[in-house]
């Protein structure tokens, strides 16, 4: 599977300079609704009709775009191929018929502010050409193909990049191709093998008639077929009783405790990220699957790591806390940048009014509007940071409870017992709702998100 | 149909291509060993024993006398192998410590699982019933200091005193019991852990009686005592002793136990001469 940290540097920079081309374009909008309604400078009836004109073909398309090209989505890179050819011609046609050369002076607080609209429809002709120019050259690694799921969720992303892939193993057994379930009959053969010392000695018990038949008579493919009723049986790689049902041959040996157990007392777990295990799962006991000792695996299990309960369950709210705080700061920081332009212009109202009180006033008013608005919203957040705080503090405490009654009701050895034997032996897996504690652990059991990633498997980034 | 080339594996059921008939072949999806198809069922090194394990490394059979098993750090998790004594195979093995399969025996804790889950239980609900206890004592204490009569009264000294602010000691005393109560419950959870029980039941303890002597003074400093409501107080008080005799009661079991555990361990380090690790 492939993830957002798979996209090239060019299609964000594609995505960054969209979305900055869709701001500007949202600002140019307003300012020419705002210039409409005050009627300076005349558009002669025709600023709103600008305004949406701008905001409809210029703002929406380069924000949405922009906001979902880089994020490796193939609609989103063929509207952006769209749009940049459309816009390429479109500013073309404009330079054609106005030139280079071409500009507006728009008022500005009572100054003249130069908008070189010709060099403005050279930046978009040059830009969105290069734009298709790298999409169309780069084709295969920024449009994936369709029915590739990509994992846009960076935190997962990161998880998938360091081989922390999942395992598409359901919880019961897989049939032959690696991927569809064993059918009932199939399991069986594989779960009920029993063995016996007889006389001819080891013997396997069919699970079908219960005769005994001589290891002696196994096949060259492992398997032994019942001289009684003719079913075909299973076997292990070694001759050992499960240590809980001794008529039962072992399947394989607990990956933690290295007990030998028959599959109905083992439970499939994703396995660690080596490089050493080759497979795409392990095999636990009920007592390791616990993790009562030290846990065994990437958990995958319905145990819920205990010792995250608090950094877990507090995340979200001190995610939200700090993001305020971040917030903050930003807004502290800008206001900086206000206050100093605020001051200049303060300054050079004595040095340009000439005399004119009127225009002096209304610039200080204007610096006051400028500034005192911002400084009470900002000390407005600052107290509502006094409220929020607290209040995050108590949501991640009632979090905290709700997910300490469900590892109370999870952790049971009952229940586990009965999640193995429902989702191995019965086939039902066992219904279970996914922990805020921990990443979902069986995506494949979701249907509709799991069907999306086993359609195509290729990474088609590294083609 | 399997071809003829192809096993069925007798742990997942996937296909596994046999590529070394003589060999333990190794199923690609749980990598789990299989027998080759013409593999010998015994030991290696004893012909007529009955193999009972196989070499991680060179995929030999092996019986419980040639069989070495060994724990090591896989992934980050406790795994456990078994290798065969050819020293080709013990080098590969060496990232894993020998594993002593009679201290792992005398170790084994599986009686306890009973006790241990009900101690989880009790002690779990009654931590959570003491942080939900604290979490609606807040509400039920901002509501009485700012939206009462009985808070709101300062003739001749308030009911419940502050600081600098009307209601600043019900904030800050409620966020101490909150924190208290917040690490009782995660105390709580982990006194069925076997390497722990004995620990976290103590803390647990401590934390309770901290608890129990917070909760009873910030009760008095309130004034609660005088607060004029039939039923408030009774009921805070009713779910502050369950609460409190469910964490006591588990606990109490969970140090018991734990102790019980820890002489075990300790007995079978005697018993087989080992050292205090």
């Amino acid at each position: 599977m492939d993830t957002i940290l798979d996209r090239p540097r060019g299609l964000r920079l594609i995505g960054i300079t969209q979305m900055a081309f869709g701001f500007f374009g949202l600002l140019a909008s307003i300012g020419l609704v705002i210039a409409s309604l005050v009627g300076n400078p005349s558009f002669l009836g025709m600023g709103l009709l600008y305004s949406v004109v701008i905001f409809l073909c210029v703002a929406l398309p380069c924000l949405v775009i922009g906001n979902y090209v880089d994020d490796l989505r193939r609609n989103a890179v063929l509207a952006q191929v769209a749009y940049s050819a459309g816009a390429a011609v479109v500013a073309g046609y404009f330079l054609y018929l106005r030139g280079v050369s071409y500009h507006w002076t728009v008022p500005w607080f009572g100054l003249g502010l130069d908008v070189d609209v010709g060099n403005l429809a050279v930046l978009v002709v040059v830009t969105q050409t290069l734009f298709v120019l790298y999409l169309v050259t780069k084709w295969k690694s920024v449009a994936p193909p369709r029915g590739v799921h990509i994992e846009r969720d960076k935190k997962k992303a990161r998880i998938l990049e360091q081989g922390l892939v999942p395992s598409p193993l359901p919880a019961g057994l897989v049939a032959s191709d690696g991927h569809t379930s064993l059918t009932d009959e199939a399991t069986r053969k594989i779960m009920e093998v029993r063995r016996v010392t007889t006389t001819e000695g080891m013997a396997i018990l069919c699970s079908n008639c219960g005769g005994a038949t001589p290891v002696a008579k196994a096949e060259k493919d492992n398997t032994i077929v019942c001289q009684f009723c003719g079913v075909r049986l299973g076997l292990s790689s070694v001759f050992v009783p499960c240590v809980n049902h001794t008529e039962y041959l072992a399947a394989t040996t607990c990956a933690v405790c290295g007990e030998h157990y028959c599959r109905m007392c083992l439970t499939a777990q994703e396995p660690p990220v080596d490089e050493r295990w080759k497979g795409s799962s392990v095999f636990l006991c009920q007592r390791c699957f616990e993790g009562r000792y030290r846990p065994a695996v990437t958990t995958a299990s319905l145990v819920i790591p205990i010792d995250k309960l608090f950094s877990k369950a507090g995340t979200r709210f001190s995610r939200v806390g700090s993001l305020y705080g971040k917030f903050l700061r930003a807004y502290g920081h800008i206001m900086r940048y206000v206050l100093q332009f605020a001051a200049r212009a303060a300054a050079s109202v004595g040095k340009g009014s000439h005399g004119n009180d009127n225009a002096g006033a209304v610039i200080i008013a204007i610096i006051i509007a400028i500034v005192a608005i911002p400084v009470l919203v900002g000390v407005a957040m600052l107290l509502a940071a006094i409220v929020i705080v607290p209040l995050l503090f108590y949501a991640g405490l009632i979090g905290v409870a709700i997910a300490a009654v469900r590892i109370i009701r999870r952790t049971d050895f009952l229940t586990l017992e009965r999640a193995r034997q429902e989702g191995i032996v019965l086939r039902r897996p066992a219904k279970k709702v996914e922990s805020p504690l921990r990443e979902e652990s069986r995506p494949w059991e979701n249907p509709r998100e799991w069907k999306k990633e086993v359609t195509k498997a290729e990474p088609f980034i590294r083609r | 149909m399997m071809s003829s080339e192809t096993i069925m594996c007798p742990v997942c059921g996937g296909a596994i291509q046999t590529v070394s008939p003589d060999k333990v072949n190794r199923c690609e999806f749980c990598a789990s060993p299989v027998l080759g198809r013409r593999q010998n069922h015994d030991c290696v090194n004893h012909p007529g024993r009955v193999a009972k394990g196989v070499c991680s490394v060179c995929g030999d059979l092996v019986c419980e006398e040639c069989i070495q098993l060994r724990v090591g750090d896989y992934g980050g998790k406790l795994f456990t192998i078994a290798n065969c004594g050819k020293p080709d195979c013990v080098q590969e093995s060496k990232w894993a410590q020998p594993l002593n399969l009679e201290y792992q025996r005398l170790a084994n804790m599986d009686w306890s699982d009973s006790v241990d889950n009900s101690i989880l239980r009790v002690t779990g609900l009654g931590a959570v019933l003491m942080v939900v206890f604290e979490l609606v004592f807040v509400l039920c204490m901002l509501y009485v200091q700012y939206f009462t009569s009985w808070g709101l009264t300062t003739d001749p000294v308030p009911n419940i005193p502050y600081f600098f602010v009307r209601g600043d000691t019900v904030v800050l005393f409620c966020i101490i019991g909150n924190l208290l109560s917040a690490l009782l419950l995660q105390t709580a959870l982990q006194v069925h852990v076997h390497e722990r029980q004995l620990g976290a039941g103590i803390l647990l303890m401590l934390l309770l009686v901290t608890e129990v002597g917070f909760l009873l003074g910030r009760g008095l400093l309130f004034n609660l005592r005088f607060y004029p409501s039939l039923y408030l107080i009774p009921f805070f008080l009713g779910a502050f002793v369950i609460a409190t005799l469910m964490v006591f009661g588990g606990a109490l079991l969970a140090i018991g136990v734990g102790f019980k555990k820890r002489k075990q361990l300790k007995r079978a380090r005697e018993t087989l001469g080992l050292s205090g690790q």
